[in-house]
């Protein structure tokens, strides 16, 4: 399937926020309320049996946490990307993990890297990180012990 | 011999007799059955392992035994970054290690922190913020050639040694 089909599909049940092509890959902006019928829908009615990941960017300068699902399908050979803006300063999301298992521990990665919190998730406990780092991939991110790279 | 002045041997001529210190004896038997915690980190660890088998071969120096306890093992080669989650892994490893005991930081990220010394929020910027170290080898990662000569300085440090004041990590 090409992006503009799996837009058309997505659209016609689907609010998407705003839309764009990167390397040949939809990438579809829909809102957070939605998230969870959006990626069933994708699941179950076109076919993308496959979550690659889940992750956040950090967009500072818009004070925006974004929120990045990628899924695969197996069945056309395809990739979507479906992010959703968060507010940077109460990013908050219902959790996928009755549709996809596997979002469980990328999105118990996400919450410690980015602070995010997922709502109804059934394990919200760290997984990687030790106590006492909180939120490292905030481009804001301060430690004690980190010496900042020097500008030369 | 070693250890032991020659004309002290010519005094006692004609007897199968070796003779040498004590100390001498002790450092020799310990620097040259080193026995080692395999303990791996990251890449180093890589090279750890090609030094252990047949082409490097560090059992030509008494490295015989790759120790899986560190009740057995005398020295601990910290091949790798060490991590803020990996500290207290490490320190409790140290401390059950019976003494004597040895360190060797091996690589760039074991002496510094190495490549990851800048914006990094989980490294600690050397092995030696969190136990005592007694050989640095640099390289990213160093070639077996540079553990093994690591190895050797190591076995020479431990000759130097005294036999009354062995050191004690408290």
């Amino acid at each position: 399937m090409i992006f503009t089909e799996i837009l058309d599909k997505l659209k016609a049940k689907h609010e998407v926020l705003e839309s764009k092509e990167d390397l040949g890959v939809l990438n579809a902006w829909v809102s957070a309320k939605k998230i969870k019928e959006v990626i069933g829908f994708l699941k179950n009615d076109m076919q993308f049996g496959q979550l690659s990941f889940v992750t956040a960017v950090d967009l500072m300068a818009a004070n925006n946490i974004e929120m990045v699902y990628r899924l695969f399908s197996y069945e056309t050979k395809s990739d979507v990307v479906i992010k959703v803006k968060l507010d940077r300063a109460k990013p908050e999301i219902e959790t996928i993990t009755s549709i996809f298992s596997t979002a469980d521990w990328h999105e118990r990665e996400t919450s410690e890297m980015f602070g995010v919190k997922f709502l109804n998730h059934p394990d919200p406990n760290r997984l990687l990180l030790p106590d006492g780092i909180d939120m490292p991939l905030r481009k804001d991110f301060k430690c004690a012990d980190m010496t900042p790279l020097p500008k030369v | 011999m070693n250890g032991v002045d020659e004309e002290l041997i010519k005094k006692i001529p004609g007897l199968p007799i070796v003779m040498t210190t004590a100390e001498w004896a002790i450092n020799a038997g310990r620097s040259n059955s080193i026995w080692t915690l395999t303990f791996g980190l990251r890449c180093c660890a890589m090279e750890m392992m090609a030094t252990g088998a047949p082409k490097y071969d560090w059992a030509r120096f008494g490295l015989e035994v790759p120790s899986a306890s560190p009740r057995r093992a005398d020295m601990m080669i910290v091949a790798g970054t060490v991590t803020k989650k990996m500290e207290p892994v490490i320190i409790r490893l140290y401390e059950q290690m019976a003494e004597p005991k040895y360190v060797i930081a091996m690589g760039a990220c074991a002496i510094s922190g190495g490549p990851f010394i800048y914006d990094s929020y989980s490294v600690i910027k050397g092995a030696d913020k969190i136990i005592p170290v007694d050989i640095y080898i640099p390289g990213c990662p160093p070639r077996p050639e540079a553990l093994l000569d690591g190895i050797i300085k190591l076995q020479k440090k431990i000759m130097k040694q005294k036999f009354r004041t062995v050191k004690e990590h408290k």
